[in-house]
């Protein structure tokens, strides 16, 4: 174990968040619903706020070694924001494929978006 | 547990889905175009915990925060997403707290329930005890 304080091993860690949050969660695996959905339990509605599960979000985060310990504020904030970002891209990309006068979103479009977009500067050499 | 960053992604039916309802009816994406923005997303993931990570460790934090996420986004350039965080936040927060009042009750109503009991087989006990210390008394004489 390193000496610094890793992104340990114990699930725990990420699970206990820090400061400000409730500990316990229940994560929804797959699909977490989408916000219309008729009335539930309050923790399910809850999770209806993101769409991309917190605990697959969770492990990403996780997989950086220099992180400790997150909150679950932020790994629901990233969640959110990650979900913007395909909104975002996939929009983008579509200016191109509208270019090329085509219906179907490709590859290349993605590619192009990339290359134009000074957001997704970030992304180039990235994707396989 | 030994994942690789390469190795997680994200659920390909969310992704389609978030993909479908950004774009207008009629189009369509092809599979290798879902893929390549399944995987940027997950570069995603990936970059902004990093920048969030170098504003809590600057703040000489531990633990990463909702702050340090927004920081983090405004860096990577993406302002056009802090308002629509900030109200998401916002209504997060809301249900936390009350899933936290929900749990809370129901830890006291168990408690309740336990003080209850006690006192119950408290008395019991009491009575019990009583008995016994009159027998040691009298050995304690002699």
């Amino acid at each position: 174990m390193a000496a610094t304080a890793p992104a340990a091993p114990a699930e725990s860690e990420l699970d206990r968040s820090g400061a400000e949050d409730e500990p316990r969660g229940t994560e929804p695996e797959e699909d977490g619903g989408n916000g219309q959905a008729g009335p539930t339990a309050g923790a399910q509605q809850q999770h209806r706020l993101a769409k991309l599960p917190l605990s697959r979000i969770k492990a990403l985060m996780k997989a950086d070694p220099d992180v400790s310990l997150a909150s679950q504020e932020s790994v629901f904030i990233i969640a959110k924001a990650t979900e913007l970002f395909v909104e975002m891209i996939a929009k983008d990309a579509l200016v191109y494929a509208q270019q090329g006068k085509r219906k179907t979103l490709q590859r290349k479009d993605l590619d192009n978006a990339i290359e134009a977009i000074d957001e997704f500067a970030f992304l180039e050499g990235t994707l396989d | 547990m030994a994942e690789r960053p390469e190795d997680l992604n994200l659920p390909n039916a969310v992704i389609t889905r978030i993909i479908k309802e950004a774009l207008p009816d009629g189009v369509n994406v092809s599979k290798e175009a879902r893929r390549a923005i399944s995987q940027a997303a997950s570069i995603f993931v990936l970059y902004a915990t990093s920048c969030a990570n170098n504003f809590a460790l600057k703040a000489k934090r531990k633990t990463l925060n909702a702050g340090d996420v927004m920081s983090a986004v405004e860096e990577m350039e993406f302002e056009r997403f802090l308002q629509p965080l900030r109200e998401a936040l916002e209504a997060y927060k809301k249900g936390q707290k009350g899933k936290k009042e929900a749990t809370e009750q129901k830890r006291k109503d168990k408690e309740k329930k336990i003080t209850d009991e006690n006192d119950k087989s408290r008395d019991e006990e009491e009575d019990e005890q009583e008995g016994e210390n009159e027998e040691e008394e009298d050995d304690v004489e002699n």
